[in-house]
């Protein structure tokens, strides 16, 4: 680059010398590119090349003799064909969208809830609260469900012996997990619960940077706490809400870990969702390359439902 | 010149003293004190107490001082999916710990080392048991070491059975009658289990299964055919759901895991236990000491009274990773575990069967009658595909259907039956 400021002042321009304007064009149109390639790089070395592994061996045979001898047979899209016709995988599709959507909607909602309290009340409250939160947070998954299990368990769990002791019916030996359905529901409180601190911190961060004198003017019109929020908080926290409800649900349709730990690593195909689905295929089952064509599928559903978050994201981008 | 040829003819000699030396060594070039490595061992939790393996090491150092063991402790939990990796990878372990239902998985996808040639040059191989010998076979070849057994027996509360005045039943009908009896003594007590049984104890189960002539699987030429929906086996199912039904108060949809914890609360009288499980009852931090003398073992007892049941003999086998640079090495340790020297202490210190009948008389106490156990035992299908089907919950699942009445015993087992079909002649 210094060579290049100093020639010109020695001699004229010589023949194969780049012109400024073209050295203009090369600076604006490539050197953003050079300079973010880096990153590319590494970026597609970590994301991409292991997706593009995950669809390779989706291709093919792969069992425990494929995996040892680090050779598998050429499927083509069998794998595809023998999931899109197994009854399972539709159950555990229609199971994974239905949890989701439970786990993302409540996640929201009761979030929003918590961070608009966090703004009325004393800070001494605030902090506890938070730190609360933060403690949750920082619990690793596989130590609360743990608890969570311990605390639903059918002869030695607490939650059974308070809600007899509080005469709301006789749970003693209750099972929370004979009936898939309502053992889903307490899946679903227990990912709601890890859930809650991100999606709270985000969003009282976000309430405290909606301008008080916007809340005020409405309020001297008259409008009700519910329409203040409605017309007037809400908008402005608008690309939050789409963040955290994209991220919710990507986390939430890939949960595997709160089944898993919960039903003692051995849940039944009820509580299959499709993460659970896909490590059974490949590691019960030793189908590798069966549980990679899950496991495809899955980001194929996933890129669609957060499609319309994405694009509503860019757009709010675009805006500001 | 002169002094050259000299030199020669002493280095000549030296040359032929050693190679006579080393000729008498069975077939390797070094001498067991110069070989030198890392041998690693996985042993599964629980297996071996710490005593037998220090001694195990101590006695292998002392013949090859220059190798270097590495012991390392496996959780039963995921090792199915631990050992895929380890086996796919380049550098599995040497000596590899198996649970008997999984060697055929491993063996047929060569994964193990064929050992059928040193079959000889272990001690007792020709007093093995006869399950665990035959589940390292595989194609007729031998693929691991039977190394310990572990077969169940019913567990139970003498004091109970006084206070109630009840007797060891002799059959199953018996069972039940004993069970009712000791339901009504404790009918005060809301969480009592005469025969604690929770649903996916499907080890517990097959005893019932294989008792009234029926099976998990059966076997013509290459193909499996799923058997437990056969009149035997669904004859053994309705006898197990009807002693669940009145005895137990176990989580129809839970497994073993907290039996022992369960039972050392004081609100069981029998469980369905193996030999060590006495120990964990009787854990002064995870269990109840003051238990110690209370507690009795009895045979599951057949429906033909008289008779016992014939029950599943869990137990775990010693391979050597095909992949392994040290095969010799790693046979000479697996050698010296499953030797005369050290079954003698797995069976007295660490209180399990040994690989050898001729070691079964050392079972005193109450492992006298889980040793005895071993003597009328069955073991699952031996085929490369079994483990898929424990992996795919098949019979526990059919279990939880049964006991919780979401579905007939016909139903129920025909379903697990069509699986077991698919899974075993390679099908998902």
């Amino acid at each position: 680059m210094g060579m290049a400021v100093a020639a010109p002042d020695l001699e004229p321009v010589p023949p194969f010398s780049p012109s400024p304007r073209y050295r203009a064009w090369l600076r604006a149109n490539i050197l953003p590119y050079a300079l973010i390639s880096p990153s590319v790089l590494v970026i597609a070395g970590i994301l991409a090349f292991p997706l593009g592994m995950l669809v390779w061996l989706s291709l093919q045979h792969y069992g425990l003799r494929e995996l040892i001898h680090h050779a598998g047979d050429w499927v083509g899209l069998d794998n595809y064909r023998a999931i899109l016709v197994d009854p399972l995988f539709h159950q555990v599709i229609v199971r994974s969208l239905l949890f989701t959507f439970a786990c993302v909607a409540l996640t929201v909602v009761l979030s929003t809830l918590i961070a608009l309290l966090l703004l009325k009340v004393r800070s001494a409250v605030r902090i506890l609260v938070m730190s609360s939160l933060v403690f949750v947070w920082a619990t690793p998954v596989i130590v609360s469900v743990d608890i969570w299990q311990w605390m639903f368990d059918y002869e030695f769990g607490v939650i059974n012996y308070l809600l007899t002791q509080l005469h709301l019916g006789n749970f003693i030996h209750h099972n929370w997990f004979d009936n898939p359905v309502q053992g889903l529901g307490v899946l679903v409180v227990v990912v709601v619960w890890g859930a809650i601190p991100f999606v709270t911190i985000t969003v009282f961060a976000g309430l405290l940077q909606v301008p008080n004198e916007v809340i005020d003017a409405a309020k001297v019109d008259g409008a009700s706490a519910w329409h203040t929020f409605w017309y007037v908080t809400a908008p402005l926290l608008k690309p939050i809400f789409l963040i955290v409800t994209c991220l919710s649900t990507i986390w939430d349709f890939g949960v595997f870990n709160q089944i898993y730990v919960m039903l003692n690593q051995r849940p039944s195909s009820d509580y299959f969702t499709i993460a659970i689905y896909s490590y059974r295929e490949s590691f019960g089952v030793t189908q590798y390359g069966l549980g990679a064509a899950i496991a495809v599928l899955m980001v194929l559903v996933l890129v669609f439902v957060t499609f319309f978050y994405v694009r509503e994201t860019v757009k709010v981008a675009e805006i500001a | 010149m002169k002094l050259t040829r000299t030199w020669l003819s002493v280095v000549t000699v030296a040359v032929a003293v050693i190679a006579t030396a080393c000729g008498g060594s069975t077939g390797t070039t070094t001498n067991p004190a110069d070989q030198t490595g890392t041998l690693t061992v996985w042993l599964m939790n629980g297996s071996a107490p710490q005593s037998v393996i220090d001694s195990v090491n101590a006695d292998f150092n002392a013949k090859y001082p220059k190798v270097t063991v590495k012991v390392e402790i496996q959780q039963w939990g995921d090792i199915g999916t631990k050992l895929d990796t380890a086996f796919g990878g380049s550098n599995p372990p040497d000596v590899i710990e198996l649970g008997n239902t999984l060697v055929a998985k491993y063996a047929a996808a060569d994964a193990l080392e064929n050992i059928s040639g040193k079959k000889s040059s272990f001690d007792n191989s020709n007093t093995w048991l006869q399950s665990l010998t035959d589940s390292c076979t595989v194609n007729s070849k031998l693929y691991c070491v039977p190394y310990y057994a572990g077969s169940r027996a019913i567990i139970y509360r003498k004091d109970f059975f006084t206070a109630a005045n009840v007797q060891v039943p002799t059959s199953m009908d018996d069972l039940l009658t004993v069970g009712q009896k000791l339901m009504t003594a404790h009918s005060s007590d809301p969480n009592f289990s005469a025969l604690y049984f929770p649903g996916k104890y499907w080890y517990a189960a097959l005893p019932f299964v294989w008792d009234f002539g029926g099976n998990i699987a059966t076997q013509s030429g290459d193909k499996w055919q799923g058997s437990l929906n056969a009149d035997g086996s669904q004859q053994g199912l309705v006898k197990l759901q009807s002693l669940v039904d009145a005895l137990s108060r176990a989580d129809k949809t839970g497994d073993e895991a907290k039996q022992d914890a369960a039972f050392a609360q004081g609100h069981i009288a029998m469980i369905i236990a193996n030999g060590w499980e006495v120990g964990v009852i009787t854990d002064p931090k995870a269990g109840n000491p003051a238990l110690k003398d209370k507690l009795g073992a009895f045979p599951i007892p057949s429906h033909n009274s008289g008779q016992t049941a014939p029950v599943f003999l869990g137990g775990s086998d010693l391979a050597v990773a095909a992949r392994s640079k040290h095969i010799d090495l790693a046979n000479a340790w697996i050698g010296m575990l499953t030797g005369q020297k050290h079954m003698t202490d797995m069976a007295t210190v660490g209180g399990v069967i040994p690989n050898t009948t001729s070691l079964l008389g050392l079972g005193t106490g109450l492992n006298q009658v889980f040793f005895g156990a071993a003597k009328n035992s069955r073991f699952v299908p031996n085929s490369k595909n079994w483990a898929s089907v424990e992996n795919a919950n098949v019979l526990p699942d059919m279990l939880v259907k049964i006991f919780t009445k979401q579905q007939t015993i016909p139903e129920a087992t025909g379903s697990a039956s069509s699986r077991i079909t698919s899974i075993l002649n390679g099908g998902g």
